[in-house]
């Protein structure tokens, strides 16, 4: 792949939106305005249940903002297209297709690309993310790591402007999640684009970041942006510098405010705990 | 502050020697523990780390008597609790939490808290009452949720019953198993928090294993690193972080060079397994 | 010390025992045994029961057993189970579908259904005299009736409840809405509609006996109630498990078929 893709700059317009649970209605978002910075690495972390999801389904077009605009290069976002496409939680890969098949199926189904050249484009990305092997198994006979990847190669064949990464490594084990953010960094800095990438762990959120979105409880906003200005490429060894431990001391700080918040609001956890850590005397 | 009444009296020594545990599922013996050994002292906090599917719960079983092991012996306070020759059972003197959480779901949170000390016959009921009150006091659970079913519970909550439960049994050590995994990042550094403070006032040996090194540096006064099958100990890392610790001590250059040092450790474990589960699927 | 050696002598013990002796097998086979041994005993020793064919005189009438009679029933008993299954599926699969996939007539057609549904098959027997004219048509109807609801609701239901995140993928990369159905939908939903036809196949079985029974029309079901009412009772009991192979051998074919076309699920 090479470093041919469109940037794409998504941009938040005070967007409002509601969703139906059990007859409630409740807000999800509301006033709530950002910028996805084009060719740049955005992590959007807050609490769960925070509307992350719902930002990225209306990147997305699965759903319509209820008020304000969603707007991708100063358009209006209008449906679900290949441009912006979606790395799901924990894999939405087609169990009934092969690996192979899975990577073929958006050329074909959009009938770009001749049945050669797909083939051709497939293989090449199979073999980069190192799934040569497995082309003919079915999703249910990889690996949890493999699977995250087969559905990256899915979603990179089709060449998008905008990746969005719904919490793609959750349900890994820790030590499979750690590989997985390891391989998805040098990705990202091979082929650019513009990514979204929502995610709970900050850990995984500074590493990746170019901007780290911080995420309010709902009805959810940005509460901050925290620009990450750590060099590329990436790695761990970084994770000790004094900027990476500035930027998790600022970020611990806003989003334990923030789940202390949510636990008194609806009263789940003794407010004793929430207040913090008690001495012990 | 701290509780008399609740606190370990130099109690919960357990060590592990040379212990081996081969599973023979249908003739094909796969071995999960061989020539396993550790130490952990009366009131020390000690985490267990390794890749998943290496033997780590299955020691935790063997320890807290739900399995038999294959070789060695584990004692607690030198009492042997578990050798190849002898049938073992659980005992109120190690209590595990679960990873799922194992609250009866047909009773109340103080049906759930009084249910273990009554069925030992330790206690009459008034009596277990007024110490599962005392300890949800004391441990910071509102009185307002004796009465509501664990279903009615944040998953955070549980867990704090579920701690509770265990405690009320005044057991010498506290076995968990992965007890956070299913909670989100949020209500876990919440319940991190607050396991820390109920080991500040009971003063517990516990042993607690997790495949997240965070979690583990953040809690432990002691981490231990286990291989990839056949499991055994590989690496010990001291924790000389000064508690009272709180969501702060994340993000400080201590914390995180321990961390890098257990990653270390762990990391050349998990390259292996991720290879041989792999190489199992191809 | 004493322990240890105690020890390696039990894991020997118990090693050896393992090679030659599988027990779980054994208590599995045993599991006949106790059966046959527990119906002797209770037609033996129970003197109200003694009209029951013991096992020893259900299989010396095995030797008796009129071949061709039994083959042509066995034959026809297929016949119907089959042409009410598949009309079942022919009927019912693509009702499925549609009340599956569009709200609009899910509301038409679902809430009659609904009504109807809770009536047991066999309770239709009565009227199925008034819909068809031939015995034969009466029983397919009935067979046809068994199958048809369980395909209906499992191929709605196995609709309804795919993944929103598939059909959603899809659209973003390009698929044409109208192939949504045949691509990913109908794939998606396909394990549980052949739980529906295995349910189905199960009741049609059912159904197809009592029928017969009631008929005198032939068939495996009428074979049983001839050999009732001349009271021969050792076929009686032939005949039932000569029914009982039949459901097996179609549910073992409807599992082949199913386990081809969901293969993707098996995990190895």
């Amino acid at each position: 792949m090479s470093n041919t893709n469109q940037e794409s700059e998504v941009v938040f317009k005070n967007v409002g939106k509601m969703a139906t649970f059990k007859k409630t209605q409740t807000v999800i978002l509301k006033d709530c305005s950002f910028t996805v910075e084009a060719g740049k690495l955005n992590v959007l972390i807050g609490p769960s249940g925070c509307g992350k999801t719902t930002v990225i389904n209306l990147i997305a077009g699965y759903e319509r903002p209820d008020l304000g605009r969603v707007l991708i290069n100063g358009r209006p976002i209008s449906g679900p297209s290949w441009e912006r496409l979606v790395v799901f939680q924990e894999t939405a890969l087609f169990p009934w297709l092969t690996c192979y098949d899975n990577v073929m199926f958006g050329p074909l189904a959009r009938g770009v690309m001749s049945k050669e050249s797909a083939h051709q484009e497939t293989v090449k990305l199979l073999t980069k993310v190192g799934l040569e092997d497995f082309r003919d198994k079915y999703p249910s006979q990889l690996s949890g790591g493999m699977q995250r990847r087969a559905e990256l190669a899915r979603a990179l064949i089709n060449q998008p402007e905008v990746m969005l990464m719904d919490e793609p490594f959750r349900g890994l084990d820790a030590m499979t999640r750690k590989l997985m953010q390891e391989y998805y960094l040098k990705l990202f800095e091979e082929t650019g684009a513009t990514h979204v990438f929502v995610t709970s762990e900050l850990e995984e959120a500074i590493i990746l970041a170019d901007n780290l979105l911080v995420m309010t409880n709902k009805p959810s906003k940005i509460k901050k942006v925290i620009e990450v200005a750590l060099p590329r490429p990436r790695d761990w060894s970084m994770a000790s510098s004094k900027r990476y431990l500035d930027i998790k001391a600022e970020a611990l700080e806003l989003l334990h405010e923030e789940a202390v918040k949510a636990s008194v609001a609806s009263g789940k956890l003794d407010v004793d705990l929430a207040s913090g850590y008690k001495k012990p005397e | 502050m701290a509780d008399r009444t609740l606190m370990s009296k130099g109690e919960g020594r357990i060590s592990v020697e040379e212990v081996g545990k081969i599973y023979d599922p249908e003739g094909v013996n796969v071995c999960a523990l061989k020539d396993c050994n550790m130490e952990i002292d009366p009131g020390e906090f000690v985490m267990l780390v390794g890749p998943s599917g290496c033997g780590k719960t299955t020691l935790l079983n063997a320890i807290a008597g739900f399995s038999n092991v294959t070789s060695g012996i584990i004692s607690l306070d030198d009492e042997i609790i578990a050798s190849p020759s002898m049938h073992q059972s659980p005992g109120a003197d190690r209590i595990v939490v679960f990873q799922g959480g194992a609250l009866f779901p047909w009773k109340t949170v103080l049906g759930n808290l009084v249910y273990g000390p009554m069925m030992q016959g330790k206690m009459k009921r008034d009596e277990a009452v007024a110490e599962a009150r005392r300890l949800m006091d004391k441990l910071g659970l509102s009185k307002s949720c004796e009465e509501l079913y664990p279903e009615k519970l944040s998953s955070g909550m549980m867990r704090q019953v579920e701690i509770i439960r265990a405690l009320i049994n005044n057991p010498k050590v506290l076995l968990l198993d992965e007890p956070f995994r299913a909670l989100d990042n949020m209500t876990k550094s919440l319940m991190h928090e607050y396991l820390l403070e109920v080991f500040a006032i009971t003063k517990k040996t516990i042993f607690f294993i997790t495949h997240d090194l965070e979690e583990a540096v953040f809690l432990a006064d002691r981490v231990l690193i286990m291989t990839t099958r056949p499991g055994t100990i590989k690496a010990s890392i001291e924790v000389n972080i000064s508690r009272p610790r709180s969501f702060k001590t994340l993000a400080t250059r201590d914390f995180m060079d321990l961390k890098e040092q257990a990653e270390a450790a762990v990391k050349e474990e998990t390259l292996k397994a991720f290879e041989a589960g792999e190489r199992e699927l191809a | 010390m004493a322990n240890q050696t105690a020890s390696v002598e039990s894991q020997f013990l118990r090693q050896i025992s393992k090679k030659f002796l599988n027990w779980s097998l054994l208590r599995q086979i045993m599991s006949f045994v106790l059966f046959i041994g527990l119906w002797s005993i209770i037609v033996v020793a129970v003197d109200y029961f003694h009209q029951i064919p013991t096992p020893k005189a259900v299989f010396l009438a095995l030797f008796e057993l009129p071949i061709t009679v039994v083959l042509i029933n066995i034959l026809k008993s297929f016949f119907r189970v089959l042409a009410g299954f598949f009309l079942g599926i022919v009927i019912g699969f693509p009702i499925g579908v549609a009340i599956g996939y569009s709200r609009v007539l899910k509301n038409l057609i679902f809430p009659a259904f609904e009504m109807i549904r809770p009536i047991p098959p066999i309770a239709w027997i009565p009227l199925t005299v008034l819909f068809f004219v031939h015995i034969e048509s009466q029983i397919i109807f009935l067979t046809f009736y068994g199958a048809f609801f369980p395909i209906v609701y499992n191929t709605m239901g196995g609709i309804a409840e795919v993944d929103i995140r598939l059909p959603r993928a899809a659209m973003s990369f390009g698929l044409e809405r109208k192939l949504m159905l045949w691509k990913v939908i109908l794939p998606a939903a396909m394990p549980q509609i052949f739980t529906g036809m295995r349910l189905a196949m199960g009741i049609t079985w059912i159904l197809v006996v009592a029928a017969e029974m009631m008929a005198n029309k032939g068939g495996m079901g009428y074979y049983v109630w001839y050999n009732h009412t001349v009271m021969d009772y050792p076929h009686v009991v032939l005949g039932m498990g000569i029914i009982g192979l039949c459901g097996a051998i179609c549910s073992i074919g409807i599992n082949f078929v199913g386990n081809y076309f969901t293969r993707w699920r098996r995990i190895f």
